[in-house]
């Protein structure tokens, strides 16, 4: 697995569970073990943080940072400074309550639980 | 989790094993409080708790208790899964459970090391447990898969490193396909005159292991050759050489050198950088191997490349258009006149060799800094400013001196400079030290005085890169000449290069303090060694990667110096990093033996479990995925209208998976219903 | 024997999905023969208490189109699940929200404060908005609450079935229509239409190249379309990649790329997140400057990759203006 692999919608799913802050760390760019998936990573966190903002969630709550395995105190670094951040932010807002109290499930992949 | 999310998942009664890493893990996290908690999550069917579930006794327990509690699903919360996920896989698989319906929790380095309060790591442990719970409900059962392998193996560049590795590998009975883009083998050292600290005469050096090259029965040389295309993966590469017309049958060709002899065209001599000409059929330097000539197709009178030569002349007023005529109409066949041997063949064609092969070792050497950028200098703009490799011509009885120490008028300098670090260990330029121009530079000092004793030597230095165990030594002798004189200056790159009274003058400030000018006749600049021309294009051919400075990279820098990030390809020499003779021929050897140890004749090759795939039945071939795959493993099946993972080249990045659109794409053991389920119970 | 029972209902949508109806042609004909309409608005009028005189699940199927805005509409909802035995979320803005689901990104005060007070048209020198209740001579006159935040169908109420489309086209709504006719039904909780993506069934598939390069993004109003190549191509957002096909590529037949009125498919959750994900990844540029310059040329992600679906993506609204 590698940064390439983080769906865009593995970010949302954090922030729709109550995370308040989500950081992305991979190997640095040039560096990437399975070539360029740092890259794609890289491509789709600008998008996303775009996007992120017009939902209302802000700047200091996503993040991407390229920490490599020998780079222990960066890592300890990033770490801290993401969690200082996102304690000044406060919780993120949550959507409100649905009316109807179930998973919401459109389509088929219920369907298939259910079948 | 309602329990309504549940219906559908695959019967998923989960054992769960705590280990408390002897106090490791116990002493930061209440181990009872988390068994407590985790008995009551809804999947669970047991919870233990073991005090050192790595040992033998621990492994023991755990294959028993397996095949007694038989639960569906395993999660084990110990120590990271970098040290023991293949310890209890193994576990696992010998109690009959598929090793992949397992989890492990890295309660030791992600939770009891790093949090400092118990109840809060308790807690922190919890919402690790809940995510494996969660998560381990929905792995699938893989299976291992083995193919059959090629042991051939494909080595590019026939310079030291690469010679090296072509024999070790031809003699442990391996057939090696050797291509080399020049005519003759043995890289630059074979042009060489003497090489430090021994001073052992070079080409006396190199002959020995360039004539077992030439007859070893399991090479094949493919001189003037350049790899073109590369297909497949460890164990099973598709290689296309580009094997360039030399228009010599050498099978013939006994080297007399009659031909050169009466050709007509005379060019400068690339391989003795322009020092010296050659014909357009030449050998490119004496005592070249395989001793075989060949001809220059963009200098030789018949061919086009000539002709084009003689049409700028004519566009440009140089040669009268009678001239033009009797050129072009020139069919010169003076060098096949002249072979006894009947060996060249103009009518000979370029050709593409397709060969398979199981391992590739990519030693394809390097180039020097170019020091024009530098007008400090005055390199290209002084004739008597030299390169570092261009001198090692000079001073070689091969090279256009025949070895005499001479300035391009003939005459024998006085006085010889020698600037140290030109654009290394600037990062203006190349940051790196080449960590071998310190001790060519007194290789040229002790060769200038062998040659010219009375020559007098001034040395541009900053610091002294002398390490090993005879290197020093060489240093302290070279300090006794007394023609010599070394100054000591921070910053080499700060010591310009003028014309004055017709001789070249530098000057410098020490770190002493001391100024000093300096008058030479010629001028020897020691350049940071860079990665080979080709060395991005194999790059991108290879799929291997580079590092910032564009050497390629190794797999790990102390760990693993000859790997790629490609199974099955290892780089070894200067294509790696500036090294001398000494580490390049050890890396060669290191990459064959990593060749023999990773291709066994008769072994089978396991595959990646953990690939990608895509589900034929969904994927709309909207084409997103084909272009970002790193490892060139999906294609368009145009039958079916579908993208298809070749489970054999992919690595499992997931790259084409998180970019799926309509969620066709799925990666094995990390589909998106697994982490989704890891993210909701840490969250939970 | 007695025909089923059939009733149609309009929420939070425009009223495009009931005429959608019509779009049946001659078809409309057989589907009157077989059913009884009970409830169909904006063909037919009938009153609330007729609703809540029916037995629970006396009507067969309802239709009930847009998303949940006000409580008048949740209520009906919930009624009509009460009173029918199938409930098929109707349209895009039932089964993910639709268009009027765009108004996430507001709140409702900032709705209000528009409609009834910024918007150009306006005049409202008392400064009149809507209230739950208003107190005049005559008694008290009520208005059903509007929400903060717009809710899909299932958000609200149980959903068995869900057509998609903006509007569903009628080939998909006359399929619909005959297998809940003749009990031939799909597992509860399917999307009525096929579950691949678009590029299936486009016909400009041929020219898109075989590795998908986007070096700008540009907008359908800044260049001339080409008619036959793949819009992303062209460097235009086409949210086809990830949206369910069956639409009949209307929007594509018409030079206009698709906006993703079918959904994602049954294997994706946020419809948006993985458009994103798709048209980051073929976006050519490494360098973070270059990636940050053609970010920058996309001006409205969250607008246009969840045209029709934000309410039904996973951060269902904007967060920090959320009111309740």
């Amino acid at each position: 697995m590698c940064t390439g692999r983080i769906d865009p919608q593995f970010v949302l799913k954090a922030f729709e569970k109550g995370a308040d802050g989500v950081l992305i760390l991979g190997c640095h760019p040039g560096d990437c073990h399975y070539r360029e998936g740092n890259y794609n990573a890289l491509r789709r966190f600008h998008l996303l943080k775009k996007m992120l903002d017009q939902f209302g969630i802000e700047d200091g709550r996503f993040r991407l940072d390229w920490v490599s395995a020998s780079e222990a105190e960066k890592f300890v670094g990033v770490i801290n400074d993401m969690v200082k951040k996102v304690k000044a932010l406060g919780p993120l807002k949550p959507a409100p309550p649905l009316p109807l109290s179930k998973k919401k499930g459109r389509g088929d992949i219920q369907a298939e639980a259910h079948g | 989790m309602s329990g309504g999310d549940k219906q559908g998942i695959m019967k998923a009664g989960v054992g769960v094993y705590f280990c408390s890493c002897g106090t490791n893990i116990s002493e930061n996290i209440d181990i009872d409080e988390l068994v407590r908690f985790t008995s009551t999550l809804d999947t669970v069917e047991y919870v233990k708790s073991h005090n050192l579930l790595c040992s033998e006794e621990g492994k023991n327990y755990l294959a028993e208790d397996i095949i007694k509690q038989k639960p569906d699903r395993v999660v084990i919360a110990a120590c990271t899964p970098k040290e023991h996920e293949k310890t209890f896989r193994n576990v696992l698989q010998k109690a009959g459970l598929n090793p992949y319906l397992f989890q492990m929790v890295n309660l030791r380095e992600q939770v009891a090391w790093a949090t400092s309060d118990k109840s809060s790591a308790t807690e922190k442990a919890k919402s690790y447990i809940r995510a494996a719970v969660a998560r381990v409900a929905l792995q699938e059962p893989l299976e291992e898969r083995e193919i059959d392998c090629n042991t051939d193996v494909l080595v590019i560049g026939a310079g030291p490193a690469g010679m090296e590795a072509a024999l070790l590998l031809a003699k442990a009975g391996r057939k090696v396909y050797l291509v080399e883009k020049n005519s003759f083998i043995g890289g630059r050292v074979a042009r060489y005159e003497e090489v430090f600290p021994k001073m052992e005469c070079a080409s006396c050096m190199m002959e020995p292991k360039m004539d077992e090259v030439l007859h070893h029965e399991n090479i094949e040389l493919l001189t003037c050759s350049e790899v073109q295309e590369v297909l497949g993966f460890l164990g099973n590469f598709v290689v296309r050489v580009r094997k360039k017309a030399g228009y010599v049958d050498k099978n013939k060709c006994i080297g007399c050198g009659a031909c050169y002899d009466q050709c007509p065209v005379t060019v400068k001599n690339e391989f003795d950088y322009n020092l010296s000409d050659r014909k357009a059929i030449h050998v490119p330097y004496t005592g070249a191997l395989p001793n075989v000539p060949v001809i220059d197709c963009m200098s030789c009178l018949r061919f086009e490349g000539r002709s084009d030569v003689y049409k700028q002349a004519l566009d440009q007023g140089l040669i009268t258009k009678r001239e033009y005529e009797t050129f072009k109409a020139e069919d010169c066949r003076l060098c096949k006149e002249a072979c006894l041997f009947d060996a060249i063949n103009y009518e000979d064609k370029d050709e593409v060799i397709e060969r398979e092969v199981g391992g590739i070792v990519v030693a394809t050497g390097f180039e020097l800094f170019d020091p024009s950028v530098l007008p400090q200098f005055g390199y290209g703009v002084y004739p008597e400013v030299y390169t570092s490799l261009e001198f090692e011509r000079i001073l070689s009885q091969t090279g256009p001196t025949c070895g005499k120490l001479l300035m391009k008028d003939g005459r024998e300098p006085e006085s010889v400079a020698i600037i140290h670090c030109v654009g290394s260990r600037d990062k203006d330029f190349k940051d790196y030290c080449s960590g071998v121009c310190c001790l060519y530079a007194l290789k040229f000092a002790r060769l200038v005085e062998k040659h010219a004793p009375s020559v007098k030597v001034y040395d541009f230095y900053a610091d002294w890169c002398v390490p090993g165990k005879d290197n020093q030594a060489f240093l302290d002798s070279i300090k006794k000449w007394k023609n010599i004189k070394f100054i000591h200056t921070t910053l080499p790159m700060n010591v310009p290069v003028k014309k004055r009274n017709g001789k070249l003058s530098l000057a410098c400030t020490d770190v002493s303090n001391g100024k000093h000018v300096v008058s030479a006749d010629m001028v020897v600049l020691c350049p940071a060694m860079v990665p080979a021309k080709d060395t991005a294009r194999l790059s991108e051919l290879l799929l291997i990667a580079r590092g910032k400075e564009g050497f390629f990279a190794e797999g790990h820098t102390k760990l693993a110096p000859v790997s790629t990030n490609m199974e099955g390809i290892f780089i070894a020499g200067c294509s790696q990093g500036p090294k001398d003779i000494q580490g390049s021929v050890a890396q060669a050897a290191a990459a064959a033996g990593e060749v023999l140890s990773a291709l066994v004749p008769g072994r089978k090759l396991k595959l990646d479990v953990l690939t990608a795939e895509i589900d034929e039945n969904a994927c709309a071939e909207c084409r997103i995925c084909i272009g970002l795959c790193p490892y060139n493993a999906i294609v368009l099946d145009k039958e079916k209208n579908v993208a298809v993972v070749n489970t054999v080249l992919c690595k499992g990045c997931g790259t084409c998976v998180a970019a799926c659109p309509s969620g066709s794409a799925r990666s094995r053991h990390f589909t998106t219903e697994q982490i989704f389920a890891e993210i909701e119970g840490v969250l939970k | 024997m007695a025909k089923p029972k059939v009733a149609f209902y309009w929420c939070a949508s425009c009223g495009g999905c009931e005429e959608s109806i019509i779009d049946l042609a001659e078809n409309i004909l057989k589907v009157i023969e077989a059913v009884e309409f009970v409830i169909f608005p904006v063909a037919m009028d009938f009153k609330m208490k007729d609703v809540e005189a029916l037995h629970d699940r006396e009507i067969a199927v309802s239709f009930i189109n847009g998303g949940i805005r006000t409580e008048e509409q949740e209520h009906m909802a919930k009624l009509l699940r009460k009173k029918s035995g199938i409930v098929v979320a109707y349209g895009a803005c039932a089964h993910l929200g639709g268009t009027p689901g765009l108004a996430n990104f507001f709140n409702r005060d900032m709705i209000f404060d528009y409609v009834y007070r910024k918007a150009p048209s306006v005049e409202n020198p008392h400064n009149i908005t809507p209230k739950p209740r208003t107190a005049v001579k005559q008694g008290d006159l009520t208005l059903p609450k509007f929400y903060d935040t717009v809710f899909t169908l299932d958000q609200v109420i149980d959903v068995d079935y869900y057509l998609p489309g903006c509007a569903p086209p009628p080939d998909l709504i006359m399929k619909a229509i005959e297998a809940i006719l003749s009990g031939n039904l799909p597992p509860k909780g399917s999307v009525l239409a096929p579950d691949k993506s678009l590029c299936h069934t486009c016909k400009r598939k041929p020219t898109k190249p075989e590795k998908a390069i986007i070096k700008e993004i540009r907008r359908v109003h800044e260049v001339l379309l080409d008619p036959d190549r793949c819009f992303l191509d062209q460097g235009i957002i086409c949210m086809g990649p990830a949206t369910r096909d069956g639409c009949g590529e209307r929007c594509i037949n018409a030079n206009m790329p698709c906006r993703g009125c079918f959904g994602s498919t049954s294997r994706v959750e946020d419809q948006g997140a993985k458009f994103l994900s798709a048209l980051a990844s073929v976006i050519d540029a490494n360098d973070e400057n270059e990636i940050r310059k053609i970010t920058a040329s996309i001006v409205d992600p969250a607008g246009v990759f969840y045209f029709y679906s934000l309410p039904a993506s996973m951060l269902r609204r904007r967060r920090n203006i959320a009111n309740e």
